[in-house]
């Protein structure tokens, strides 16, 4: 368990240079949009975060993956215990009874649950030596994901609820599935999309159809998504430089730190910067891809598709959203969003894929 | 053989991400298309998004030109006041925001729809008015819900103030906002919906000169609507001045006159057609206009019998009476059959083609020539005349003194009388034309209709050798070009014209039927008219207001120095001797007063030590 200087060398600096960037873009959006505001505590709050979420980071990087899956077990029982005290004693945001008051904190269990759910299912997924997976296999794999979900939903918080799906897909997608069992998923699926609907709330099911038709209600549902386009689009080419985006400073983009920072970035910035910000993150996806294919055993491919599955949906849905393309969700911007639970739960999740990628050739 | 099994294990693992890595690439270039639609190919068009959501645009109402009289006294200005605007692009919630206008601002539910009903054709960036002309307690509501409702906005718009309330209505007119016709036949230019326009009267003919250059102001504002900065402002420019011929005094003494009667008065100066007092009877009071007339106020406008709005002046038409003589004078005299000598016996009535007309002197005037004719108003005479003169040149006389069309004058909707001859008979009623009916006609009954304008201009052509003014109002237009006033020579001669005075003459100075017009030192001349509304026999019977007859009285003064023309006519008022006459001569009084003693009027003296001339 030593930290040897192959892993050193091993130590992808592109990656992590990447993940720092992206961090420093949410840094500067942040900045722009909250300085000299009522909320301009934000800027050092995110300062801090990024540190501490930096130092787990590299904490998390020091011992194998190894050590987390055997002791995942337990971690995974704790997460759900303080998610139910979440239900209990949780302090409620924007309708979201989702967070948890430590002293002059307050964090969002919810986020930081979806790493351990990620490694509770691929250890489970790993101990099959099979190609394909059991029907047995898919259902408990299904509980392992369902119950925390079902627990963040009951918090009213279905966005982040939302983001177990992914986990859950990339896993079994890797984990391999019979065709019959595809074909009962669809099936499944199929049918429970319409129930779904139902059970939406009217302002979700406003939100999705305003995808489909966005001139509908402009100053209603469609306000948001609206707005955020002419945000990014009249950022142009080189953008309107910092702080100078009329968008976001005067006030006509909501939650223009956290779920539409990316309509800040590219206002302010332009097409290019916006490019950019797509390159990054298109970057370590493909990093992500190459850890799972290059991983020395099957739980550390596992567990780096779990981390690309739910990093890619949250940045398909955050920036599909802000461009206009995808319904209105409260899921933050990997790295660049302001929040520290989003944050330290990114570089969690981060590391164990980089942990994966270490270790490839060491036995 | 661990080895071993573990790269089995993979090799499924590897061939399922293989087929990722294509799909990853795929997502992103379509999220970087996405990107560049947006940002490069739309670019502009959300730019342009951009600065409407953070720039508005406020519409500052320019007041409109100031009308004064031919002395320069203001008769319409403007007033300060305050409308409450409604900002449809920042109302996010209509039910709350009709809830508050109904609740506070005292707009009924219906009335607010219906607002936005109509609104709909403007942009929505086009702020609409739901109120008027608030008082203070709107105001402060306004402003004390600001944060709640930047929907509502106040809105500073100068009102028009009728200084005079119902002085000279018909001619002022009043304004309103322009109505889907006048939009849709383009008959302002450049007025656009919501907008204010002169909708009658003076008002509405010179809207352009009137009609001020609205100003902008561009206010930076958050997305709460809150104003952070002004970007650029415009000011409003006032309309131009509109000087009228119209004399306050003058006018304000034939309303006085016209007090409690159904008429209208006319004063002109004949030399150039410009109109010294045009009084219509009963009137309104513009303001009820301004800024907008309640329903109750229409209906009882519009359902008034006497019809208040209607100019009587120019756009009702009366048969002339014996007005009528002063034309069949200038036919007889031009077509030459009427010399020194001819003369007529009256014994108070004579048969015409089997038929017994009356004169209105049962006992006769015995031996009339053409001025004694003129000056008793004798029927006998001008029944003579008729036959002799027949119904086509009558009518080719009539039409050339202007009686069948319009004057011309600058108001809207002047009616053009009608001068019957056979061909309009047989045209209109498909019926042969009677010739008794010549005989009705040569004393201005029968079919024959003129406005009290047209006679004015037979009167001014008859005191000026000839000629036929247009008449008009407008004295001075501080904006826009308008042609002179046209002038024509009409037919008649100057020794016929001449010989029509001395009977006119007569008629006021020398013991004739227009005597109460006479003002001693002033050589007046006139002609009465007493128009029978039905027959002697059929009145006695009804003996209703309506039957009463209709009295004319049209003159000038002073015979050798015509420069007043007046036309009194009374509906229902009875004898023209009796009722117009009088009231005639206290306008030649007032307007003779008023030259040699100009300081005695308390308009023009308050108006010269207040210094402001404008």
């Amino acid at each position: 368990m030593r930290l040897n200087q192959r892993l050193f060398v091993s130590f992808d600096w592109l990656w992590f240079l990447c993940l720092l960037l992206l961090s420093g873009a949410g840094l500067a959006a942040i900045w722009s949009t909250t300085q000299g505001t009522s909320i301009s505590f934000y800027l050092g709050r995110q300062v801090i975060y990024l540190c501490l979420s930096l130092l787990v980071f590299l904490v998390l990087l020091y011992f194998d993956y190894h050590v987390y899956s055997d002791y995942v077990n337990f971690a995974y029982i704790a997460g759900l215990a303080v998610l139910s005290l979440v239900l209990v004693i949780g302090h409620t945001v924007h309708s979201n009874k989702s967070w948890l008051k430590l002293g002059l904190v307050a964090i969002q269990p919810s986020e930081l649950i979806k790493v351990l759910v990620i490694v509770a299912l691929a250890k489970y997924y790993a101990e099959t030596d099979r190609d394909t997976l059991e029907l047995r296999e898919l259902v408990t794999g299904g509980l392992i994901t369902l119950v925390p979900m079902v627990l963040v939903m009951l918090q009213g918080d279905l966005g982040t609820a939302i983001t177990f799906l992914p986990i859950y897909a990339g896993l079994t997608f890797l984990g391999g599935l019979k065709r019959k069992h595809v074909v009962v998923l669809l099936i499944t699926t199929v049918l429970v999309l319409p129930a779904g609907w139902m059970m939406l709330k009217g302002y979700q099911k406003e939100r999705i159809t305003n995808v489909l038709n966005p001139s509908n209600d402009p100053q209603g549902y469609g306000y948001q998504p609206k707005q955020s386009k002419i945000a990014i689009g009249s950022g142009g080419f080189l953008g309107k430089g910092f702080k100078q985006g009329t968008q976001g400073q005067l006030g006509f983009l909501p939650a223009r730190h956290t779920d539409f920072v990316f309509a800040v970035w590219s206002e302010e910035r332009g097409f290019i910067g916006s490019i950019t910000l797509l390159g990054l993150f298109l970057l370590v996806s493909l990093r992500l891809l190459r850890a799972c294919r290059e991983a020395k055993d099957k739980i550390g491919s596992l567990l780096t598709m779990g981390v690309f599955s739910l990093y890619l949906f949250h940045v398909l849905i955050n920036v599909g959203m802000d461009l206009g393309l995808l319904p209105i969700a409260g899921i933050p911007l990997p790295f660049v969003s302001a929040g520290g639970s989003s944050l330290l739960s990114f570089y969690a999740a981060m590391s164990l894929g980089m942990n994966v990628n270490m270790r490839r050739f060491v036995n | 053989m661990v080895k071993l099994q573990l790269e089995s294990n993979r090799q499924p693992i590897q061939r399922r991400l293989y087929w990722l890595y294509p799909a990853v690439i795929l997502i992103f270039v379509l999220l970087g298309v996405r990107l560049w639609w947006l940002q490069i190919l739309q670019g502009a068009e959300y730019a342009r998004l951009a600065e409407q959501n953070r720039i508005r645009s406020i519409q500052v109402v320019a007041p409109r030109g100031p009308i004064l009289d031919r002395n320069g006294l203001p008769l319409v200005d403007n007033r300060p006041s305050m409308n409450i605007l409604l900002d449809r692009e920042l109302m996010s919630d209509p039910a709350s925001t009709r809830a508050f206008v109904t609740a506070r601002l005292a707009i009924s539910a219906e009335d607010f729809e219906a607002q936005l009903r109509r609104a709909r054709r403007a942009g929505p960036y086009h702020p609409i008015v739901i109120k008027e002309d608030v008082g203070i307690e709107d105001v402060s509501v306004v402003e004390s819900h600001k944060r709640e409702h930047p929907e509502l906005q106040l809105g500073p718009a100068p009102r028009r103030l009728y200084r005079y309330g119902n002085l000279g209505a018909h001619v002022l007119g009043y304004v309103g906002e322009v109505s889907e016709d006048d939009l849709s036949n383009n008959v302002f230019p450049g007025i656009q919906s919501g907008d204010m326009v002169g909708r009658t009267g003076v008002e509405r003919v010179y809207n352009q000169c009137l009609t001020g250059q609205n100003g902008a102001k561009e206010v930076l504002v958050n997305s709460v609507g809150r104003e952070l900065g002004v970007v650029a402002e415009r000011d409003a420019a006032i309309g131009g001045d509109l000087r009228l011929t119209l004399d306050y005094d003058l006018q304000s003494q034939a309303e006085i006159l016209l007090a409690g009667n159904v008429g209208a008065i006319v004063a002109m100066d004949p030399r150039n057609g410009e109109i010294l007092a045009m009084a219509s009877a009963p009137s309104f009071n513009p303001n009820s206009f301004s800024p907008r007339i309640s329903a109750t106020e229409w209906s009882a406008i519009t359902n008034d019998p006497d019809h208040p709005l209607q100019n009587r002046a120019s756009q009702n038409t009366y048969p002339p009476g014996s007005i009528f003589k002063l034309v069949m004078s200038e036919a007889g005299l031009d077509e030459g059959l009427v010399d020194e000598s001819t003369h007529v016996v009256c014994r108070g009535s004579e048969v015409f083609y089997n038929n017994v007309f009356h004169c209105w002197q049962e006992r006769g005037h015995g031996y009339v020539n053409l001025e004694g004719a003129i000056t008793q108003s004798c029927n006998i005479f001008f029944y003579t005349l008729g036959q002799r003169i027949g119904i086509d040149r009558i009518a080719q006389h009539a039409k050339a003194l202007g009686l069948g069309s319009r004057t011309g004058i600058d108001l809207p909707a002047e009616n053009n009388g009608l001068v019957p001859s056979p061909e309009w008979k047989q045209a209109v009623r498909g019926e042969k034309w009677y010739a008794g009916e010549t005989i009705s006609v040569a004393i201005g009954q029968g079919p024959i209709r003129v406005t009290p304008l047209q006679l004015a201009r037979v009167v001014s052509a008859i005191a000026t050798d000839g000629k036929l003014v247009t008449p008009h109002l407008l004295l001075h237009a501080e904006r826009g070009t308008y042609p002179p006033w046209p002038v024509q020579q009409s037919p008649i001669k100057p020794e016929s014209a001449s010989r029509i005075r001395a009977g006119m003459w007569g008629s006021v100075n020398n013991g004739g039927t227009g005597h109460s017009a006479g003002l001693p030192g002033l050589d007046i001349c006139g002609k009465t008219g007493t128009v029978q509304v039905v027959g002697t026999e059929r009145k006695k019977e009804l003996k209703s207001e309506a039957v009463e007859n209709h009295a004319w009285f049209a003159g000038f003064a002073s015979r050798d120095n015509p420069e007043i023309a007046v036309i009194v006519f009374l509906e229902h008022g009875g004898a023209g001797g009796a009722a117009a006459a009088p009231m005639a001569k206290e306008m030649f009084r007032t307007y003779f007063n008023k030259k040699s003693n100009p300081e005695l009027y308390t308009q023009m003296a308050g108006r010269m030590s207040g210094g402001d001339a404008r």
